[in-house]
C-alpha cells in the first residue's frame, strides 16, 4: 500500500450565500480575486509550496466551474502520477446517499478515499480564506508535539474575538478551551478553521460523531470540542501573517483593497510563494492614450481607454473612453462603457455597463437597489447582465438581472 | 490536419539582430510584452490541428528550449507525437554535421531525416519562426491538393516596404496560382509577392527532394531545390491575407512591436477565436503607484509602474520608478529601471538594471540596444 505523509481536504462545498450574487452560479471558492485569482489558488498554491501532493476538493454547491477550473489541477503541479488533485462531490452509496451534512460529514463520506492514501495526517483546509501558509510547519509542530489535533489560531483583536471560534492555550500551546463565537471571550486566538488530524484519532471521532443524531458533524461545533471533553492532545499552532475569511461582500472587498494599498497590506507579489492560477491566454493590457491607472491593479487583456484609480481589473476588462472607475473590482471579461462613474463596485464576470451609466452614486444614496448583503456603501452587480445606457444606481445595491 | 507535420526552422543564419540574437535564436526573440516569436506559428499549427511539431535548432538555443519546454503550454505534451525539439547532433565520424556557416535549410532538414522517416503524417508543414501572425493552414492544405502541386508556398503582398521586400523570396505567379518565376533577396523585385519561408510538401516528396540535394552537395532551398527544379515541379503559391509581421532586423523588430499598439492590428493577433499561447509565468497583475502616468503602450503582468510610460511595449516583472520617463522603448522582462532616469528610443533586454538619474537617448530609426543583463 502506498502511503502519504498528508493528505489534504479542501472544504469547498459552501454556497457563501452571504456574498450575494456573486455565489449565485459560483461556489465561494470559485469566486475571482485579487485580479487573477479564485479564491480556492491560495489554498491549493499553499499545499503546492508545502510539498502537499494529494489533495482531496469536496464540493457540492455549484459544482461545475469549480470543476473545470481544477481541471488536472497543473496550474498548482497538482497533476501527479501518484496522488495529486481530486474534485469529490457527495456520491451514491449502496444504502444510501447523502448530501454533506456539516464539515466533519463531508470527511466521513470520504474516510475510504482517504483511507487509499494511508496518511499519518489529514490536514483539512478551507476553501474561502485569503493567506500564505506553510502547512508542512504545522504538520512538522503536530508531529513534535505528539498531537491528536492541532488547530491553527490567529491573534484577533479583542473586540472581533465573539465573532471567531476562540480557543485558550496554556504555556505549552496546549489547547485547554474552545468556545464557538463566544459572548464574552477569554482569549483572542481565534481558529482558522485550519486543522492537522492523526488520522486513526480522526477516524474514530467521525464515525462517533456520525453515530450522534444530535450533532451537526461539523469540526468546530462537535468535533474539536469531543476531543477536547476527551482529553485527547489538542494544540494551538500560531500563525503569523495576513489571513483574511472573505465570506462577506465587506470583507471580500477590503482584502482586494489590501493588495493594492501602498505599501501592501497583503503582499502577493512573491517569487518565493507564487499564487497560481489557471492563466488566462491573453496579449499585455493596453493602456490607450488619455488613459490614467493609478494606485491600482491591472492584468492581462484588458484596454484601458479611461481612469482607473485604487481598483482591480481582472484579465479582459475593457474601460471606456471618458470612464472613471473608482475603489472598484471588476471581474473578468467585464465592459465599462464611455463615460460611466463605478464607484466601491464589484461587477460580475462578463457583464456589460452601457455608456454614461453612475453605478455607486453617493448624491443617490441608497435606492430600490439597496440590499441586505452589501455595506459600506459597497455595491455589486451580478455577472452576465447588461446595464442600459444612462442607469444611475446607488450605493449599497445589488443587481441581479439586466435593466 | 492531423495528417500535417509541422516543422519549425527556429533559426536563420541569415537574420542576425546584434546583441538581441547573440544569446538567442531568433525565433526566441521576445515580442509584444509576453510572447516569443516561436509562439505565434506554433499556435498556428496547434489551431489547424497539427499535433505533431518539431523544432529545429542551430545555435544559442537554451532560451528556446526553456521557452518550448515540453510543449505544455501548446497542449503538445501528447503521448502521441506532440513536440519535437531537434537540436543539432553530430553523426558517427563526421564531425560538425555538415551546418558550417555556408549551412542551410537543407542542411537542417536533413539533419531531422530521422524524424521525417519516423513520422506517418501525409504532409509537412515547414516554416521559419520569425514572422508575427495568426492563421490556419486548412485552406493552404486544400489548396495544396486541389492543385496537385509538388510543393506549395505561402506568400503575401509586400507593398508598404520595399527595402524589406529586397530581403526575401519573391514569386511570379501565373493566373493558375503556379510560380513561373522565383527571386531571391531581388535588387529590384518583379512582384510584390513576397514568400513567407512557409511550404506544403508531401512527406515522402520532400524526403526525396532533400536527399537528392544533400547528395548534390546543396545547401539553400530556395536556391537550391525550388529555383533549381522550377520547371521540373509543380510549385504553386498560396497567398496568405491578413497582418503578417516581418522580424529580420533591429528595425523591423522595434517597428513591428510598436505596432501591436495599434488596436486593429492587436485585435487580429490576439482577440479571434484562434488564440496565441505562450510560456505561463505565474506572475501577479501589475501594479500601479500613485504617481503612474502611462499613455499608449501595452504592459504585461507582474510590472510595477511607478513613472510615466508612453508609447512603449512592457514586458513580464519589470520595475518603472518614480519619475522616470519612458518613450518609444521596448523594456524586457525583469528589467528594472530607478527613479528620475529618461529613456527614449531604447531596447532594453531581460534583467537589465538601470540606477537612477541615467539618461539613455537613441534615434526613431536606430534605437539603442541594452544587451541582457547589463547594469548601468
Amino acid at each position: 500500500m502506498i502511503s502519504t505523509d498528508c493528505v489534504a481536504m479542501i472544504l469547498a462545498g459552501g454556497q457563501g450565500s452571504r456574498l450575494g450574487v456573486l455565489t449565485t452560479t459560483v461556489a465561494k471558492p470559485a469566486v475571482p480575486f485579487g485580479g487573477k485569482y479564485r479564491i480556492i489558488d491560495f489554498a491549493l498554491s499553499n499545499c503546492a509550496h508545502s510539498g502537499i501532493d494529494t489533495v482531496g476538493v469536496l464540493t457540492q454547491y455549484q459544482p461545475l466551474e469549480l470543476n473545470t477550473y481544477i481541471g488536472s489541477g497543473n496550474p498548482w503541479d497538482l497533476n501527479r502520477n501518484s496522488g495529486g488533485i481530486y474534485v469529490l462531490p457527495p456520491y451514491q452509496k449502496a444504502e444510501s446517499g447523502e448530501w454533506y451534512k456539516g464539515t466533519a460529514n463531508a470527511i466521513y463520506q470520504n474516510i475510504e478515499f482517504i483511507d487509499k492514501f494511508n496518511p499519518k495526517y489529514v490536514l483539512i483546509l478551507s476553501g474561502d480564506h485569503i493567506y500564505k501558509m506553510n502547512y508542512d510547519e504545522m504538520i512538522r509542530f503536530h508531529e513534535q508535539k505528539g498531537a491528536d489535533a492541532t488547530v491553527a489560531v490567529i491573534e484577533v483583536p479583542w473586540e472581533e474575538a465573539s465573532r471567531f471560534g476562540i480557543l485558550t492555550a496554556d504555556g505549552e500551546s496546549h489547547i485547554t478551551e474552545f468556545a464557538e463565537k463566544p459572548a464574552e471571550p477569554k482569549s483572542n486566538l481565534a481558529s482558522m478553521g485550519i486543522y492537522v488530524f492523526s488520522w486513526p484519532v480522526l477516524k474514530r471521532y467521525l464515525t462517533m460523531d456520525e453515530r450522534n443524531p444530535e450533532s451537526s458533524n461539523d469540526f468546530g461545533k462537535n468535533i474539536i470540542p469531543e476531543m477536547l471533553n476527551n482529553s485527547e492532545a489538542l494544540y494551538a499552532y500560531g500563525f503569523q501573517g495576513y489571513w483574511k475569511d472573505v465570506g462577506t461582500v465587506q470583507s471580500l472587498w477590503e482584502a482586494n483593497m489590501d493588495i493594492i494599498a501602498d505599501p501592501p497590506i497583503f503582499e502577493i507579489d512573491d517569487s518565493s510563494w507564487r499564487i497560481f492560477s489557471r492563466n488566462p491566454v491573453k496579449p499585455p493590457h493596453y493602456a490607450a492614450k488619455g488613459a490614467q491607472i493609478i494606485n491600482s491593479a491591472v492584468t492581462e487583456g484588458c484596454e484601458i481607454y479611461g481612469t482607473v484609480k485604487h481598483s482591480i481589473l481582472f484579465e479582459g476588462v475593457k474601460v471606456g473612453r471618458g470612464a472613471i472607475v473608482e475603489d472598484s473590482i471588476i471581474f473578468p471579461g467585464a465592459v465599462i462603457g464611455e463615460n460611466c462613474v463605478i464607484s466601491k463596485t464589484i461587477i460580475g464576470n462578463e457583464t456589460v455597463i452601457s455608456n454614461s451609466c453612475t453605478i455607486g452614486d453617493k448624491t443617490i444614496g441608497e435606492d430600490c437597489y439597496k440590499s441586505k448583503y452589501c455595506s459600506d456603501d459597497i455595491s455589486l452587480i451580478g455577472g452576465g447582465l447588461v446595464i442600459s445606457e444612462g442607469t444611475k444606481i446607488g450605493i449599497n445595491a445589488m443587481v441581479k438581472e439586466s435593466i | 490536419m492531423k495528417d500535417t507535420m509541422g516543422i519549425i526552422l527556429a533559426e536563420n543564419p541569415e537574420i542576425r539582430l546584434n546583441e538581441l540574437t547573440d544569446i538567442r535564436s531568433v525565433a526566441a526573440l521576445p515580442f509584444a510584452g509576453r510572447y516569443r516569436l516561436i509562439d505565434f506559428i506554433l499556435s498556428n499549427m496547434v489551431n489547424s490541428g497539427i499535433i505533431n511539431v518539431g523544432v529545429t535548432t542551430l545555435f544559442n538555443y537554451s532560451s528556446l528550449m526553456d521557452h518550448v519546454g515540453n510543449g505544455n503550454a501548446w497542449d503538445l505534451n501528447r503521448k502521441t507525437y506532440g513536440l519535437f525539439f531537434l537540436p543539432p547532433y553530430i553523426r558517427g565520424g563526421d564531425m560538425g554535421l555538415g551546418i558550417g556557416p555556408n549551412g542551410g535549410n537543407v542542411d537542417l532538414l536533413y539533419s531531422v531525416m530521422t524524424h521525417l522517416r519516423r513520422s506517418r503524417q501525409s504532409y509537412v508543414l515547414i516554416s521559419g519562426g520569425n514572422l508575427v501572425f495568426n492563421t490556419t493552414f486548412e485552406e493552404l492544405l486544400n489548396f495544396h491538393k486541389e492543385t496537385e502541386a509538388d510543393l506549395t508556398v505561402v506568400y503575401h503582398r509586400l507593398t508598404d516596404k520595399p527595402e524589406q521586400l529586397s530581403r526575401t523570396t519573391v514569386y511570379e505567379i501565373n493566373d493558375d496560382g503556379r510560380v513561373i518565376g522565383i527571386e531571391h533577396n531581388p535588387k529590384s523585385p518583379k512582384t510584390c509577392y513576397s514568400g513567407m519561408g512557409i511550404y506544403i510538401v508531401e512527406r515522402t516528396r520532400l524526403i526525396s527532394m532533400i536527399e537528392e540535394a544533400h547528395a548534390k552537395g546543396n545547401h539553400d532551398f530556395i536556391r537550391d531545390v525550388l529555383l533549381g527544379n522550377l520547371q521540373n515541379l509543380n510549385i504553386y503559391a498560396y497567398e496568405h491575407k491578413g497582418f503578417v509581421g516581418r522580424v529580420d532586423s533591429i528595425k523591423s523588430y522595434y517597428d513591428n512591436n510598436m505596432l501591436m499598439l495599434d488596436d486593429d492590428i492587436r485585435r487580429q493577433l490576439f482577440g479571434g477565436e484562434n488564440l496565441i499561447y505562450t510560456k505561463v509565468k505565474d506572475q501577479v497583475p501589475t501594479r500601479y503607484g500613485e504617481n503612474s502616468a502611462v499613455s499608449d503602450s501595452l504592459i504585461a503582468d507582474g510590472c510595477h509602474i511607478d513613472g510615466q510610460v508612453e508609447n512603449s511595449i512592457i514586458f513580464r516583472g519589470v520595475n518603472i520608478g518614480k519619475g522616470t520617463v519612458v518613450r518609444n522603448s521596448i523594456i524586457m522582462q525583469n528589467t528594472v529601471i530607478n527613479e528620475n532616469c529618461d529613456l527614449e528610443n531604447v531596447v532594453i533586454d531581460k534583467e537589465c538594471t538601470l540606477r537612477p538619474n541615467k539618461r539613455l537617448i537613441g534615434q526613431p530609426n536606430y534605437p539603442v540596444i541594452l544587451p541582457k543583463r547589463t547594469m548601468i
